[in-house]
């Protein structure tokens, strides 16, 4: 039985989360989001991964957080690109772009 | 620079754990707030909205968990949790905390203690440059007794032209300067050195300049060592250029030397350059007065050295055969010298030591077992409910660990005490022993013991316990494997080990104490008690001719004061050691000359000298102040030694070989006397008249005897001194009890130390078999109620459980014994008058140690007497 699956594929979130906040500065909810709205919904963001991703990324130096007021005037942690995330956005676009080329390859081969 | 970063997050999230916990909460109750807030704008109700946001989300906990992963402090957080958790758990229980504390501080402290001394004389290096290539070069005498003989100026300058084998030779002539700069005049230990030592020895100053080549041309400069920089000159670096008055004549300081550098064990006050022609009788080859030094070749061996030296040594016998002939030479390295005889004993009491710690290791290895066997449901039930069991095997770990930490901590503090216990009571002849001191080798050293330690005991039954069968140890009710034959067996075999080990430390105690009473109890052939003894020397402005009439005058003064009993004087301290010997002629046994080993070692003294220290004339008379010919006493040794079957007295006896002249008679024998190492016998020995050699007497050991206290005996001796020449210096002044006391120094040490070690062992061992016992008793309370219930009189109970003691105790002395045996020989050298294998003490040692391990069973066995059967079966 095929299976649809709208789970963000294995090992990409990271990738999608940088390629959110490059848009704007945002807190974890916005990231959620907006990744969801601009995938018109097809992709769902597991919430349970997505704190720790935002911590791991920060770990590493790609994003930065802040804790700022967000619209309705609460407190909230919003996290922004660094310059090294702008360079690893790149590099992580530049390889699943290769890898999207190739299974697309694959998949198209009548 | 990014690492730098996380650590910073890193060390943050562990500081402000909770604000960084709090930040999180914050975050995940903000995103599930605002989920809460979209889902009612798409038409659900609050309540709907908010339980749609959660299911979405789900646990919270979990993410919070990730999160802190993703955070990477999670093994820190770990580890400072179970410590805090340790730290807790030993403020519950302080009287196992203490216990257990208490005996890894006190293996710990004794360790580190010899250890701290092995590290200074030993480990540390020599106050010289480059050491490893430094070595001593000594005359060997002809008939090869003595292989460390000094070197005569000739020789001297030979094996420094003719060696192929050292870069550079330097030497030194002991002597000793009266400093006499105002006040009472000080006797100083002075060195004259050739103006390399100090270049050859690789030794930096701590203010101005040492001895440099070209210094012997104008001998009027000193150094001086730090020691009388610091007592008399107050460490005033302006001395550097002044001009002080050494006997009787202005030199200027030219240099101070560093505080940790000291001519080979001897401590020197001042140094001087020599002049060789003004050394009397330089050019004579048989005169035999310098210390050599030398520094290798890149690239030489000692061995090679030796055989080069030895190579000349040859050609200077083959060439100067009336003052070389059979002499040779011998190399040994300056690092071997100064330490190589401390290596073995100092190994022995380590090795002591390190026993007494693996007693108390196997102590707490043994009380962690006892706990952990009662904390076995609570290790079951924490794994039942999903504990892993690395985080159980590491939170124990670190238990273990942390009481190393304070065990180690306490040992150090012990450690420290120890040391300097033992350097006040050490012997003078410990060389580099002021040196001692706890540096970062030492405290690392006690330290990684320590903790070394915690591992060992702390993993075992941390690995063991971690993984209980744990269906069994819950359905026991938590006692389950703990007291199971196997444990039981671990323990038993722990209290075994510890026994042993005991056993080897006090049989080895035993042997050492006897040795050293047996030494106390010798018989030294002086009285001690009452009895002064100074040392005076006489200046150089002093003619040969004057010093018989200044003792002379010095002795009628003295012994008319009353309280005074006696009054005389040898060049020879009471006790001291051999100095060299001499060559003699027997005149009525010529046969006997022909053997090259007659010597002799020769003193000279006052009249009534024997009387004041107590000898005992055996046969004959006392010298008087004047004799009308020349003559001798000798001690009973010579007599034997030189006239076998027949009287001394009337016999000639000669110095010198090639002497020609008709000798001294005998007029007396006297008692032999204890010197140097008292445990051996006394060398033949000549006594002659100061009359008959004054230039012997210029440095004399007056020895006074009294009733009158020490105090007022040396300030009676030193007014009738000061009273005949007040610029004559008084020193060395000591008790005779003090001096002899000094030569049982080693074998006191010695003693005290194992004998300290033996009774820590035994304290350990007794409290490490009741506490196995003891908690045997509690396990079996039971098994014990059941019997009393059946009819088991108190004593079937009692003896039920000696009887376990017994076994243990039997078979930890069985193999301590057989272990002992092994190991007691490496102590033939401190051993005197008694074997190795002593069988008495052996079995005496066994007895007390049996007897000290049944009474610590006899406790617990008491108690498990008194076990209600009633209440024992109900407390199940």
């Amino acid at each position: 039985m095929p299976v649809e699956s709208n789970d963000v594929l294995q090992g990409t979130l990271d990738m999608l989360v940088l390629k959110a906040l490059s848009l704007q500065p945002m807190h974890g909810w916005g990231v959620a989001q907006r990744i969801q709205q601009i995938s018109s919904n097809v992709l769902q963001v597991n919430q349970g991964s997505l704190y720790p991703a935002l911590h791991r990324l920060e770990d590493r130096g790609w994003i930065e957080a802040e804790w700022g007021t967000s619209e309705n005037n609460r407190k909230a942690k919003f996290y922004r690109l660094t310059r090294a995330g702008e360079r690893q956005l790149g590099t992580e676009a530049a390889t699943w772009r290769r890898f999207a080329t190739a299974i697309d390859a694959v998949m198209s081969t009548t | 620079m990014n690492l730098l970063r996380r650590l910073r997050r890193r060390l943050r999230a562990l500081a402000f754990r909770r604000e960084v916990e709090r930040e999180l909460a914050d975050e995940l109750q903000l995103h599930i707030e605002l989920e809460q807030e979209k889902n009612e704008r798409l038409g659900m109700s609050p309540d709907e909205a908010r339980r749609a946001a959660l299911v979405t989300f789900g646990g919270v906990e979990r993410y919070k968990e990730e999160a802190r992963d993703a955070r990477g402090v999670r093994l820190l957080e770990t580890v400072a949790q179970d410590l805090r958790y340790a730290l807790r758990t030993m403020r519950k229980t302080p009287a196992f905390t203490a216990t257990v504390i208490l005996t890894l501080g006190l293996g710990v402290g004794a360790t580190s203690a010899i250890f701290s001394i092995v590290n200074a004389v030993l480990l540390r290096p020599l106050p010289y440059g480059n050491e490893q290539s430094l070595v001593r070069l000594y005359s060997q005498v002809p008939d090869g007794t003595i292989d460390r003989f000094s070197v005569s100026i000739p020789d001297y300058l030979d094996y420094k032209t003719r060696n192929r084998v050292f870069s550079d030779m330097a030497m030194w002539l002991n002597s000793t300067m009266t400093l006499g700069d105002g006040g009472e005049p000080q006797r100083l230990a002075a060195v004259f050195a050739s103006d390399n030592l100090f270049s050859l020895m690789g030794v930096t100053p701590l203010h101005g300049r040492l001895l440099q080549p070209g210094d012997s041309d104008h001998p009027d400069v000193v150094v001086l060592s730090h020691g009388v920089f610091a007592r008399r000159f107050g460490s005033d670096s302006a001395i550097v250029g002044r001009r002080i008055t050494l006997d009787g004549s202005a030199k200027t300081v030219i240099g101070v030397l560093p505080p940790n550098f000291r001519l080979y064990t001897r401590d020197v006050d001042v140094w001087a350059p020599v002049v060789i022609q003004q050394v009397p009788k330089y050019t004579q080859r048989g005169n035999h007065i310098l210390r050599v030094i030398a520094r290798l070749r890149p690239g030489v061996t000692v061995t090679e050295a030796q055989r080069d030296v030895r190579r000349v040594a040859a050609n200077l016998a083959a060439e100067y055969a009336r003052d070389d002939q059979g002499w040779s030479a011998n190399i040994f390295s300056v690092r071997n010298e100064i330490v190589g005889d401390l290596t073995r004993p100092l190994m022995i009491l380590l090795t002591a030591s390190a026993l007494v710690l693996l007693i108390a290791c196997i102590n707490v290895a043994n009380l962690q077992l006892t706990r952990s066997a009662g904390r076995g449901r609570e290790l079951a039930v924490r794994r039942a409910l999903g504990a892993e069991r690395g985080r159980l095997v590491g939170q124990m770990l670190i238990e273990s660990l942390t009481y190393a930490a304070f065990g180690g901590l306490l040992g150090i503090a012990l450690g420290v005490a120890g040391t300097k216990a033992l350097v006040a009571a050490a012997p003078g002849g410990i060389s580099r022993l002021d040196e001692v001191s706890l540096d970062a080798r030492v405290f690392a050293f006690a330290m990684g013991v320590a903790l070394l330690t915690g591992i060992l005991v702390g993993l075992w039954p941390a690995f063991r316990d971690s993984d209980p069968q744990l269906g069994r140890t819950l359905r026991d009710g938590g006692r389950g494997h703990a007291g199971s034959m196997h444990a039981w067996r671990v323990r038993g075999a722990l209290v075994v080990a510890e026994l042993s080990l005991a056993l080897t430390i006090l049989v080895g105690a035993g042997l050492v104490l006897q040795s050293f009473r047996k030494i106390l109890d010798l018989d030294l052939g002086i009285r001690t008690e009452n009895a002064v003894a100074l040392r005076l020397t006489i200046p150089g402005r002093y003619s040969d001719s004057t010093i018989t009439p200044f003792f002379r005058e010095l002795q009628r003064g003295l012994a008319a004061v009353p309280g005074i009993t006696g009054v005389s004087a040898s060049d020879r301290g009471p006790a001291q050691g051999s100095g060299a010997s001499t060559d003699i002629r027997l005149i009525e046994r010529p046969e006997a000359n022909a053997s090259a080993s007659l010597m002799s070692q020769v003193s000279v003294v006052l009249p009534d000298y024997f009387r004041t220290m107590g000898m005992k004339l055996v046969s004959g008379r006392d010298v008087a102040w004047s004799e009308r010919q020349p003559v001798a006493i000798v001690n009973a040794a010579a007599a034997s030694r030189f006239w076998p079957g027949r009287s001394a007295l009337g016999q000639h006896v000669a110095f010198g070989r090639r002497s020609t002249d008709s000798g001294m008679v005998v007029i007396g024998v006297v008692s032999d006397v204890r010197r140097g190492d008292i445990t051996l016998r006394e060398e033949p020995m000549i006594y002659i008249p100061v009359a008959s050699a004054p230039s012997f007497g210029r440095t004399m050991m007056l020895v006074v005897r009294g009733s009158l206290g020490t105090a007022t005996t040396v300030s009676a001796a030193k007014r009738a001194v000061h009273g005949i020449d007040p610029m004559l210096p008084v020193y060395e002044i000591r008790t005779l009890e003090e001096i002899v006391g000094d030569t049982v120094a080693q074998p006191r040490l010695n003693a005290t130390l194992l004998g300290a070690f033996a009774a820590l062992a035994l304290v350990l061992a007794a409290v490490g078999i009741y506490g196995v016992i003891a908690y045997s008793v509690t396990q079996r309370r039971q098994e014990i109620g059941v019997r009393v219930a059946l009819g088991a009189q108190p004593g079937d109970v009692f003896r039920l459980v000696v009887r376990q003691g017994a076994a243990l105790a039997a078979a930890g002395l069985a193999i301590g014994l057989v272990a002992s045996w092994l190991l007691t020989p490496v102590l033939r050298s401190w051993l005197y008058e008694i074997e190795p294998s002593d069988p008495v003490t052996f079995v005496g040692v066994a007895i007390v140690l049996g007897a000290i391990a049944l009474l610590a069973t006899a406790i617990p066995a008491r108690r498990a007497t008194k076990v209600d059967p009633v209440l024992a079966m109900r407390a199940e």
